[in-house]
Parts: structure tokens; C-alpha cells; sequence
């Protein structure tokens, strides 16, 4: 039968860098059942019937995270033979209190005593053998960054598996409570496993709300229990559960006199570092300085130069030709040379030019996360989200959403709080993301030329959205209430481990080279045929009049929606509905509609003929915000139905973004025009007025919900 | 007096939590139990970093509001 090892430990304790080097590339990535906590399962390299399961990082076993009761009931309910428990011994002390619980659960545990490297630069000493005793486990010294004793760990879990060795707790409450335990433990007896009997009472004494709940004690031995807890209580005048954990770190502190040698408590570089970076006054611009060189390099410079290559040189020179001429070769039917070569392969080939760039921004915000320069970024930017109901955490997801909204959905699992995670959810996308630069670069460069400054302030218009939907949002009774306050713990900075880095970026790169594989593959198989085919006077077949095409009827019913929006027409409409399968294919469907084949951004005939698809500039600018800022493409979609999983909330999330996208286009484009190309004032600029004026009092009304409580206020009175 | 009005650099003793069930388990899990040591490492805008137990924690000020030092 397979073997199954779990690793079990704090957050930021190497378990994840321990995880890669035990199971290298033949890893599982999915989420506990019904619930979005990361789930990574992988077997133990050169043993194929040894599983590895890494548990969520988790500071305590108590039943107040997702992330512990995932990891409790796995141990509890899954049985793995053995739990390699990866403790910090750079903070053991810390790290050692989730130790305690573990220990007691009735399954082998190995402990891994990571990061030992750092204790021993900094002169400090730790007596493993002391350790192990008083732990009632193996320790084992490792050092997963450097690789160092993680298959030792492995190996001697794999034996203790095989041998059938059990784990006896060492440690042990004051008299009081070990003898209301042991009252419990004979209460219960009957009611709970053997093997378990120790954490069991342990639970029940500290009122455990899930174990309870499950246990469903008889009411005698509820009422006893209850005694029995309240008279330990009262001799400690405390509540049950803080009298367990302050014995536990009671004992941690005193195994800490016995097995470890401190040399110096000063500061560490890592504190230093700190000093610098997190200062009042250079915490800012140390950051913009990190993000202008991240972005510098990633998007204008090298990124430009291997999109530049993969386009141009392995699409348009290599790729597309040689398939022209195979198809030829072989005696291909012209559409169907036209479908492979000019739909898929084009359409593709589009979306595959920014997975180089995309890959380098990742691998620098990787390296920014691995050394631990990201949590510091939480920190510093939470004093400016906190004011616009946002959390610094909130942040991270918005900067990954600069490259990619999938990953940047994903991202947003590390907001613990429901109701930030989900306000976050339904803001990153307004960043605009990699596939949203040519739309961009398309309408700057073809109706506004001479304004150089269009590209960052359409950053700027995304920070402008977010901030906007944070104060109306969290007016609303959905997300009243101050973003949870900010907790974090800041790991000690250190070198990147090279293949943490690259695992990572692969994660968040991968789901844009599979969307180009999958949906956008059939989609662009699809608008090409609809564009090419059509019923004609002949009957049905391919069309040589585009305006007679399948897809210009169906742009047509579409059009009128966007009519108040200043691009009423079918091309306009195509391009914004073909934008829902991927943002970039806007451009695209642009270069297919003008009969310019496969076109770039920046090409002068679509330059030139962009314009006359617009009654104005402002009508451009206005198509250009509803892109940029509608629902995100299906890929994103996706990743937002499977973090709320919930249908509803996708649905609230998708519609938000819609109407804000077009209320904003709607404002640009009657007010703009007015204003500044001379439209003669009418009902739709009366009705834009009207709108901002909505949005003005959703975003400066006092909010207090208790009033709204009484009196439900209705939201999106915009619409 | 809060955890807010220590001064930095400074080794306190924390007297008590105060706020939700929640919110006490989980700054006890990190580490801040009643008697045991804080200092302040930095601060910025009312926000604080601590060390405690030798782990650098980032607080925000309402959250350092409820340790009582």
C-alpha cells in the first residue's frame, strides 16, 4: 500500500521549498474539497508509492482558519502514516507551539528542524538530541534552501512508516489541568478512538466548537464535561483554552532554557534591512524604485525585445509560412489554409507573443515574494489602502493582475477576511493587465498621437477604479465594516532558492499558455468563421463582403447597446464582445475587420482607418475605458467563479465591473463630446450629468450601517 | 497602556489581549501570550513591526491597540 507523508508547519517555515525538493516536478496542484485552500500533493522522488501532501502553512491546530481545520481534519480524518512537521529553528520557540499539538494527535511525527543554517551563522546553538527527547520525536537538521537533509527527513519517514514507530507526547500541563484531563479522558472513553484519546480530551477541555459538534456527547456527559472544565477555570481564572496555550508556551519556554543557546539577542541583518526598507519616509520610494526596474525590464525593455522575436520572427517569418506551405503541399482547400494559418495560428501566435514578457514580470515578482520583499510591500501599502477600505494585502493580487488577472484572482487567497477578499476579487481586473496593452497602444497611437503620457494614465484611470469601488463598495451593506485589521508575519529576508522562483512563475505564467491553447485556439477558429461565411443571395458559403458576414449580423443586434457609448457599430461591437475571450484579440479582430490580416498594434492602415469607426475622439477614449475596464476574459472569469465559488457572487462581480465600465464609457463619451467636440447638448449629456451625480453620492454619502440597516439604500442608482 | 504607545527599540511584557475570541486565538497562536516579551522594531504611520518570540510581526495600529503592554 502507498505510503502517505504530510508536511506540516508554519507559514513562511521552508515548507513549500521542502515540498519541490521532495517531489520535484511530479507535483498536484489542486484545492481541498469545498474550499479554496491550495491543496499540493506530489510523489517522493525515486519511491512511486510514497505520497506527499504539503498542508497548508498554519500556526496552531485551533478551529479558527480554514487553513487549520483543513490540516486538522486531514490528520484526524485521512490517517498519514507520517507527519514531517518542518519547524523554523530560526524562531523555534514560535514554531514549537504548533509542535505541541501535533505531537499529540496520535500519529508518528518526524520533525525537521529547517533552516538550521541560519542559527548556526548567527553563533547560536541548539541541542537536537535534548530536543528530541523532550519532544518525544526525531529531529532532524535541514536546510531546504540549500537542499540540504530534506531526503534524510524522506528516508526516515518512509522507515518509521514501514517499522509501524509511534509518537508518544512528551510534554505535559500543570497538575490542575492534567487531572481534569484525565477525568475527561475517562469520560469519554467510550465515545472517541484509543489512539486519540489525548488530543480528544485536550479538544473537549478546551471547548472545541467543531470536535463537539461532531462527538454529539450525551447530555450527561455534556453537563460533566462542563463541570469538570469550569472548576479548572475557576482555579485559574481563566478561560479554558488560553490556560492550554499559556502552559504550552510555558513548556516551550522551558525547553528553550534547556536546549538552546542564544549568542546575541541584538539586531539581525534581516532587522537592519528592515530599518531601511520600511522606513517612514524612503518606504516609498525604495518601492516605486523596485517596481519602475521590475516593470522597466520586464515590459519595455527585455520584454520587448523576446515579444518582438516571437512575433515577428518565429510567427509571422517561420511558423506561418511553413504551415502555408505544408497545407499547400498537401493539396489543402484554400479556406482551410485560410482557417489554420491566418485564423488559429495568427490568432494564437497573437496571445503566445506576451507569454515571454509576462514570464519575466513573473519571475521578478517571484523573487521579490521569495526573498521576502512582498510581505514588506503589504505592510507599507496598508496605511494607503486601509483609507480606501482596502487592506495592504490587497495589494499583492493588483500587482500581479498588472501581468496577468488569473494569477492575480488566485492571489487574493491570502486576504483571510471574506469580505476583503472578495471587494479584491472584483477590483484587481480594472488594473490593466499584459493583454490589454495593445487596445491601449491601438487607440493612443490612432486617435490621440500626440499625447504621450495616454499608456501610464491608463494605470493611473485602473488605481482611479479600484479606489473608486473601495469607498462606494464598502458603503454598501454588503462589505460595511473596516477592512480585518492587518497581521503578517515577516519572514527573515534570504536568497531566493532558484527553483521556488521557477516553479512559481511557471504556476502563474500557465494558465495564459493554456488559455491560448484551449479557448482562444477554438475562439479564433470560430471568429474566423463567422466572418468569412455568411447567407448571401446564393445561399449559404463564404462571403467576399464582410458587411455580409455572419459575424457583422450578429455585430449588428449587438451595436445598438453601445450606441450611447459612441461606437454603435458592428466592427466596434465584435471587437468588445470578441475581447471577453481574450482582451488582446480586440486588436486582432480590428485587423481582420479592415481586411488588414494580421495586424500589430501599431500598424499605420489600422491607424489610419481606427478613427472612422468613432463619431469622436472622446467616443475612441470611451470604447477604449469599456475594454479596458469590463468584464475580464473568460479565463479570469473563470478564476473569479472558482475563488467565490459561488455562482451568485460571479455573477454580481462580472455585472459590477459591466456597469462601471459602462457608466464610465457612457460619462466619457456625451460629456467629452460636448465639451470638447462641439456635440450639441442633449438628453444623454443631461442623463451623463445625472450619472456623475449619482456617483458623486454614492462615494461621499455618510455611511452608517446601522441606519441602512433599518432602511436598505439602493445601490447602482447610476445604471 | 497599548502596544501603540511603547516606545521603539524597547523590551515590554505583554499584560493581556483584548478584542474578539477570534482575533485573541489567533494573536496567541503568532506568539503574543500574556507575560511574554515584545519589542518594537519599527513604526510607521501608527503601524508597527514587533519582534516577538524571535518572529517580526507586522501590525496594523488597530491590532497593536488591542495588546495591552
Amino acid at each position: 500500500m502507498a505510503i502517505k507523508l504530510a508536511l506540516a508547519g508554519n507559514p513562511n517555515c521552508g515548507k513549500t521549498t521542502m515540498f519541490n525538493d521532495l517531489t520535484g516536478s511530479s507535483q498536484y496542484v489542486g484545492n481541498w474539497p469545498g474550499v479554496t485552500v491550495e491543496k499540493k500533493e506530489g510523489k517522493l522522488r525515486g519511491h512511486q508509492d510514497v505520497i506527499v501532501t504539503d498542508l497548508p502553512g498554519i500556526y496552531s491546530l485551533s478551529p479558527y482558519t480554514l487553513e487549520e481545520v483543513v490540516t486538522r481534519d486531514y490528520i484526524m480524518n485521512e490517517h498519514p502514516d507520517v507527519v514531517i512537521n518542518l519547524v523554523d529553528a530560526s524562531n523555534i520557540e514560535r514554531n514549537l507551539y504548533l509542535t505541541t499539538q501535533v505531537t499529540e494527535m496520535g500519529i508518528p511525527v518526524i520533525i525537521a528542524l529547517n533552516m538550521i543554517d541560519i542559527v548556526k551563522k548567527n553563533g547560536d546553538r541548539i541541542d537536537t538530541h535534548k530536543l528530541a527527547a523532550a519532544l518525544g520525536c526525531e529531529v532532524i537538521e535541514t536546510s531546504a534552501v540549500k537542499g540540504a537533509g530534506s531526503k534524510e527527513v524522506a528516508d526516515r519517514a518512509v522507515q518509521m512508516a514501514r517499522a509501524g514507530i509511534m509518537t508518544r507526547p512528551q510534554h505535559t500541563f500543570s497538575g490542575p489541568v492534567e487531572d481534569a484531563l484525565a477525568r475527561i479522558r475517562e469520560l469519554a472513553a467510550d465515545l472517541v478512538p484509543a489512539e486519540n484519546a489525548r488530543w480528544y480530551s485536550i479538544k473537549l477541555f478546551e471547548r472545541d466548537a467543531r470536535v463537539l459538534e461532531r462527538l454529539r456527547l450525551p447530555a450527561d456527559v455534556k453537563a460533566e464535561l462542563e463541570t469538570i472544565v469550569s472548576d479548572c477555570e475557576k482555579q485559574f481564572d481563566d478561560d479554558s483554552e488560553s490556560i492550554i496555550t499559556n502552559e504550552r508556551y510555558q513548556y516551550i519556554s522551558g525547553l528553550m532554557k534547556s536546549c538552546v543557546q542564544k549568542k546575541n539577542a541584538g539586531m539581525t541583518t534581516s532587522d537592519r534591512i528592515d530599518k531601511v526598507v520600511t522606513n517612514r519616509w524612503l518606504a516609498l520610494p525604495i518601492f516605486a524604485a523596485v517596481m519602475f526596474v521590475v516593470y522597466y525590464v520586464s515590459v519595455s525593455w527585455l520584454g520587448t525585445i523576446v515579444t518582438d522575436w516571437t512575433n515577428d520572427t518565429l510567427f509571422a517569418e517561420t511558423v506561418q509560412p511553413l504551415a502555408g506551405g505544408w497545407l499547400e503541399a498537401a493539396g489543402a482547400a484554400e479556406w482551410l489554409t485560410g482557417l489554420v494559418v491566418d485564423g488559429i495560428i495568427g490568432g494564437v501566435g497573437a496571445v503566445l507573443g506576451f507569454v515571454p514578457q509576462m514570464f519575466i514580470l513573473f519571475f521578478f515578482l517571484s523573487i521579490l515574494e521569495d526573498c521576502g520583499y512582498m510581505a514588506r510591500v503589504a505592510f507599507i501599502m496598508d496605511r494607503i489602502f486601509r483609507k480606501f477600505g482596502l487592506s495592504g494585502k490587497s495589494f499583492i493580487p493588483m500587482l500581479i493582475s498588472s501581468g496577468c488577472g488569473v494569477p492575480g484572482i488566485m492571489a487574493t487567497r491570502t486576504i483571510e477576511n471574506e469580505k476583503d477578499r472578495r471587494m479584491t476579487i472584483m477590483t484587481t481586473t480594472f488594473i490593466p493587465c499584459g493583454a490589454k496593452l495593445p487596445i491601449i497602444a491601438l487607440i493612443a497611437g490612432a486617435v490621440f498621437p500626440e499625447i504621450t503620457w495616454m499608456a501610464p494614465a491608463t494605470y493611473f484611470f485602473g488605481i482611479f477604479m479600484v479606489i473608486l469601488s473601495g469607498v462606494i463598495l464598502k458603503k454598501t451593506r454588503m462589505f460595511a465594516g473596516d477592512p480585518a485589521p492587518f497581521v503578517m508575519e515577516l519572514p527573515q529576508y534570504h536568497f531566493p532558492a532558484p527553483k521556488g522562483v521557477l516553479i512559481h512563475m511557471w504556476e502563474r505564467g500557465k494558465a495564459f499558455i493554456i488559455k491560448a491553447g484551449t479557448v482562444i485556439f477554438v475562439a479564433c477558429g470560430v471568429i474566423w468563421f463567422l466572418q468569412n461565411f455568411g447567407f448571401t443571395a446564393g445561399g449559404f458559403g463564404m462571403v467576399e463582403d464582410e458587411n455580409m458576414s455572419m459575424l457583422a449580423a450578429i455585430g449588428g443586434v449587438i451595436a445598438p447597446i453601445f450606441a450611447p457609448l459612441g461606437f454603435g457599430n458592428w466592427q466596434a461591437a465584435v471587437a468588445s464582445v470578441s475581447g471577453l475571450v481574450a482582451k488582446e484579440n480586440v486588436v486582432g479582430t480590428f485587423g481582420v475587420l479592415f481586411g488588414l490580416g494580421e495586424v500589430g498594434e501599431d500598424d499605420p492602415a489600422l491607424l489610419a482607418s481606427l478613427p472612422t469607426l468613432f463619431a469622436t475622439s472622446a467616443s475612441a477614449l470611451a470604447f477604449m475605458v469599456f475594454n479596458l475596464t469590463c468584464a475580464p476574459c473568460f479565463a479570469a472569469i473563470g478564476a473569479i467563479r472558482r475563488e467565490m465559488m459561488s455562482a451568485k457572487w460571479t455573477w454580481f462581480a462580472i455585472g459590477y465591473m459591466t456597469g462601471m465600465a459602462y457608466i464610465m464609457a457612457f460619462i466619457i463619451n456625451q460629456l467629452g463630446g460636448a465639451f470638447f467636440y462641439g456635440v450639441p447638448f442633449g438628453a444623454g449629456q443631461v442623463l451623463a450629468l445625472c450619472c456623475v451625480a449619482a456617483l458623486l453620492y454614492l462615494l461621499f454619502r455618510s455611511c452608517n450601517p446601522d441606519r441602512k440597516m433599518r432602511k436598505p439604500a439602493t445601490v447602482g442608482a447610476g445604471a | 497602556m497599548p502596544l501603540t504607545m511603547a516606545r521603539t527599540g524597547e523590551k515590554t511584557t505583554v499584560r493581556g489581549i483584548h478584542g474578539k475570541e477570534e482575533t485573541r486565538r489567533f494573536l496567541e497562536s503568532l506568539g503574543f501570550v500574556e507575560g511574554g516579551k515584545v519589542t518594537i522594531v519599527s513604526e510607521m504611520g501608527g503601524n508597527l513591526i514587533v519582534n516577538v518570540k524571535d518572529t517580526r510581526i507586522a501590525l496594523s495600529k488597530a491590532m497593536a491597540s488591542k495588546i495591552m503592554v
